[in-house]
């Protein structure tokens, strides 16, 4: 269905508001009184709803809903926050959080959250015995906003009803269910506007259009026409509720509260003049979009080289200097352009905190989690990989690093462990660096078992360094079910999260001191030459195909394979363009998929001339590191270079232009 | 200790072979080879070592002294000469010795089927007999890139 | 009851238009898969009501109401929408657009537009 193509946007919101659940839950849980983080947290969680369900995402949809009943009991004081309170609602957001993954996986998104609606709902019942009365829930909150104009306001509104007109407070309530709100707003503005002239709106217009409101909004009109008229007309309104409306005389209300009105409209000044600054220095821009510009301007330093050339031929002095002042914007351009996919490893480090708090307390562990340097920026595709290494160590760290409170105290240490969480940029690195103060690496044990495992002599370990030695860890063949690397029984050895990490063109380390606790540095390059491929499997090996020279790929009926001069070509939009069998011309070892009489074929093109590759299967387009093969493997017919694959498998990247004749 | 050279001791066939251990990064187990293609037989082709594509060489066929047949026991030298870092397999990788200088001799013509021009010594140990390796010569980096390119061509 | 013109790219969409605006008496008396040829009924059918989607190829929803607004600026249409389509929902209203609903559609919903249009 359509909404497939909103899936990406409802994503992104999705995760942004459970972000912000999230963010919020862990300071109510140490200010279990502040109210305002109850609305947030309430407003993201209708927000989801909303969503969710205009996307059908039934299970994250009644969740959500379950969530919003309780959060609504709390902001209105009928119940209180309490540490069930906080877990469920913890619970129920990291249940949220893997339907939402796995909706972006192409999955369901399906869930069975029945146990979590229950508990919800009985922690609404339980708190308090008229809620149970479904009918008094029903009735919107049609909650008024006090109203309060500023000097200048005061004035236009006194002048204009010694001109006959009359000043109309409006209250407004949305339907509940409602979801384009702005745009439903701006329908009852365009009445409005017709009838007469608003002269406030709380919350503020900038606040309505970006729907920061719940489902109320109040405003002022100057107008001629009659209450009713008016009150009919924006009824006439879809998914309007319910309107009322009262007159409004503000210069006895000034009068009487003129130091409180003051006051608030200087902080709603304020307010507004945040959410201005907001939105005026960052800009939401589609990753596809940076790199479409990346592609052009690929193909930009293309044109430089052969201007580069032109004018060393002509050797004109004017051309030569425009020449070389182009270049030295291109290569400024570069720089920025990558700077562009950078962003703040915050959004990563964002989930740890509850993570943290979580398995500290399925462990019995007392855990203070550090976080330092969250706003280090790095590339985006880094940032969406980093997150399940990062798991992987945090885990590792209380899982096996830190000791239990007894242990600890015993020990000498304070109850409750440190992990600190800290990225920085060194040159051109960026280190993250993921340090507890528990029990260290035992180095004996990883020695035996690196020995037991095969993977060194008795002898050779014995000329090991002790940095040598726990680095092991990372070996593949290392871990084994009951190793010490092994993780919560999750049966993954650090050797993923190596190759990963590398895969990322970067590098790990662990440095430890039995007894006083790890630390494992990850460094990754700044920026990458990344490349958008399309990997397609051809015998036993997978390939990279650039996506910027494909044309198209398309599934080619044998029966269609014509020859001229005994080479193979086939129609492609009417061309006759060869086709080349890439198993046949990269000799790839191993046996080709089986015979079908269809074949996966990738046209590519290199400027209007267009080849047609056969491979055996299309196994999707990836962004991928793009690494040399060092100055050994020089000139490789055919391959521009390799990159390594999540799974530490090296893939070679194909140069369609040495293909294409 | 200045006359000691510390060697790297592993297999080929059945005879045993030596490297300068300040050559050698590390010993691996051989995984995933991923095929380069138009490069020289005995270039068995790229791995990835801890994010460094790495090319690796059959040893054997390189002294043109037959192929390596895979087996658990079979090693791969991950060597450093002239910055450039690649891996050698090797049947086995055994030991670590020290030897003086005094009991290498100059290597004779062929021995265990290699060319002397590819040896650096032999060294008598007890009674075995430790055949040293020249691997600036075994991986003679111009030789090498014609060869490929001839490879190449032939495509 | 009022005579309805169904645009939506999307022919599952249009059918469940269809079933639900019938279901509620009204008459679907032709449907359009893209702006273009939605224009092109218009002038040919004028119909009382028009539901228009928005993203379609050759014409968008929005381009569509611009020009039907051209033939005729009574026209009546309400443009079906999707999340995260507020921009264009708010360019078509300007445009002169009628109301909107959002997928997915409920028979409710389609039965509030429709009636505070006549």
């Amino acid at each position: 269905m359509d909404t497939m193509e909103y899936i990406d946007m409802f994503l992104d919101e999705s995760r942004e508001h459970l972000q912000a659940v999230n963010d919020h839950l862990l300071v109510l849980e140490k200010n279990p009184s502040e109210v305002s983080l109850v609305n947030e947290i309430f407003r993201s969680a209708h927000t989801l709803k909303g969503m969710a369900a205009t996307m059908q995402f039934e299970d994250i949809a009644s969740l959500t809903h379950q969530m919003e009943n309780v959060l609504d009991l709390i902001r209105n004081e009928k119940l209180s926050v309490t540490t069930e309170v906080i877990d469920i609602t913890f619970e129920a957001v990291e249940s949220l959080e893997k339907m939402v993954e796995d909706i972006s996986r192409d999955g369901t998104g399906k869930k069975d959250v029945s146990h979590l609606v229950s508990r919800l709902e009985q922690i609404e019942k339980g708190s308090s015995p008229e809620t149970n009365n479904p009918a008094q829930k029903q009735p919107p909150s049609s909650a008024s906003f006090d109203i309060s104009l500023d000097e200048y306001q005061g004035t236009v509104v006194n002048q204009a009803k010694e001109q006959g007109y009359q000043a109309i407070q409006l209250n407004i309530s949305l339907k509940e269910d409602c979801v384009l709100k702005a745009a439903r707003v701006f329908m009852v503005f365009e009445v409005l506007e017709e009838a007469g002239e608003v002269i406030k709106a709380v919350p503020s217009v900038e606040e309505l259009e970006q729907e920061e409101f719940d489902r109320n909004f109040s405003v002022i009109l100057l107008t001629e026409e009659k209450k009713e008229v008016v009150l009919e007309k924006i009824l006439k309104v879809s998914e309007v509720e319910e309107v009322t409306t009262a007159s409004f005389t503000p210069a006895k209300e000034e009068s009487e509260n003129s130091e409180k009105t003051s006051n608030e409209s200087e902080s709603e000044n304020e307010s507004a003049e945040q959410s201005q600054q907001r939105s005026s220095k960052t800009i939401r821009v589609n990753l596809e979009r940076i790199d479409g510009l990346m592609n052009l301007f690929e193909e930009m330093v293309i044109d430089r080289g052969r201007l580069e050339d032109l004018s060393q031929k002509i050797g004109n002095k004017d051309l030569s200097e425009t020449v070389e002042h182009l270049a030295r914007i291109s290569q400024d351009m570069q720089g920025m352009m990558l700077t562009m996919r950078m962003v703040p490893v915050e959004q990563v480090f964002n989930r740890f905190p509850r993570m943290v708090r979580g398995l500290a307390k399925d462990l019995n562990k007392e855990i203070e989690l550090e976080i330092i340097g969250a706003e280090t920026e790095l590339d985006r595709t880094v940032v969406d990989e980093i997150g399940d290494p990062l798991v992987h160590l945090i885990r590792n760290s209380i899982d096996h690093g830190i000791e239990t409170p007894e242990k600890r105290k015993e020990q000498g240490k304070t109850e409750a462990g440190t992990l600190t969480l800290r990225a920085y940029h060194s040159g051109n690195s960026v280190f993250i660096e993921i340090e507890d103060d528990g029990a260290g690496i035992n180095r004996e044990k990883v020695m035996d078992k690196a020995i037991a495992n095969g993977l060194l002599t008795r002898d050779r370990a014995e000329q090991l360094t002790k940095d040598k030695i726990e680095n092991l860890i990372f070996s593949s063949g290392f871990s084994t079910a009951e190793t010490v690397s092994d993780i919560s029984g999750r049966g993954v050895g650090l050797d993923v999260v190596r190759s990963k990490i590398e895969s990322l063109g970067g590098q790990i380390a662990v440095e430890s001191e039995p007894g006083r606790g790890s630390k494992f540095s990850i460094q990754l390059p700044l920026t990458l030459s990344i490349l958008s491929v399309l990997l397609v499997k051809v015998a036993d090996e997978i390939y990279g195909v650039p996506l910027s020279s494909i044309e198209e790929t398309v599934l080619l009926n044998k029966e269609h394979i014509k020859y001229i001069q005994k080479n193979p070509v086939m129609d492609f939009r009417g061309k006759v363009i060869p086709v080349v069998s890439l198993a046949e011309i990269l000799n790839t070892p191993g046996n080709e998929a089986a015979d079908s009489s269809v074949k996966p074929v990738v046209v590519v093109k290199k400027g209007e001339k267009m080849a047609g590759l056969v491979v055996d299967s299309f196994i999707g387009q990836k962004e991928v590191v793009l690494k040399s093969l060092g100055s050994y493997l020089q000139d490789i017919f055919a391959i521009s270079g390799a990159t390594i694959l999540g799974d530490g498998g090296v893939s070679l990247i194909i140069d369609p232009n040495a293909l294409i004749k | 200790m200045e006359n000691t050279i510390k060697v790297i001791v592993f297999q080929l066939h059945n005879e045993q072979y030596g490297v300068n251990i300040q050559q050698v990064r590390s010993i691996e187990k051989l995984l995933n080879v991923t095929p380069v293609p138009g490069t020289a037989d005995f270039i068995k082709g790229v791995i990835n070592l801890r994010g460094d594509i790495t090319p690796i060489i059959d040893l054997k066929d390189r002294l043109q002294i037959g192929k390596t047949e895979y087996t658990d026991h079979t090693r791969v030298l991950i060597i450093n000469i002239e910055s450039i870092q690649m891996g050698l397999i090797v049947d086995n990788a055994t030991d670590v010795l020290d030897i003086e200088q005094s009991i290498i001799d100059a290597p004779p013509e062929v021995i265990g089927g290699v060319t002397e021009e590819y040896l650096s010594g032999v060294a008598k140990i007890d009674d075995r007999l430790l055949i040293l390796l020249d691997l600036e010569r075994i991986l003679n980096f111009q030789e090498l890139n014609e060869v490929e390119k001839a490879a190449a061509k032939q495509l | 009851m009022a005579r309805v013109l169904v645009t939506d790219d999307a022919a599952f969409m249009r059918m469940q238009l269809k079933n639900i605006l019938t279901g509620l008496g009204h008459e679907v008396v032709g449907e359009a898969e893209n702006g273009k040829v939605s224009v092109e009924l218009y002038e040919e059918l004028r119909p009382d009501l028009v539901t228009m989607d928005i993203t379609m190829p050759e014409m968008n929803g929005v381009e569509a109401v611009k020009e039907i607004k051209k033939i005729d600026d009574k026209a009546k249409i309400i443009m079906c929408s999707a999340m995260g389509q507020q921009g264009m929902v708010v360019e078509a209203i300007q445009s002169g657009a009628k109301d909107f609903i959002v997928k997915p559609f409920t028979p409710e919903r389609i039965a509030e537009a429709v009636g505070k249009l006549f």
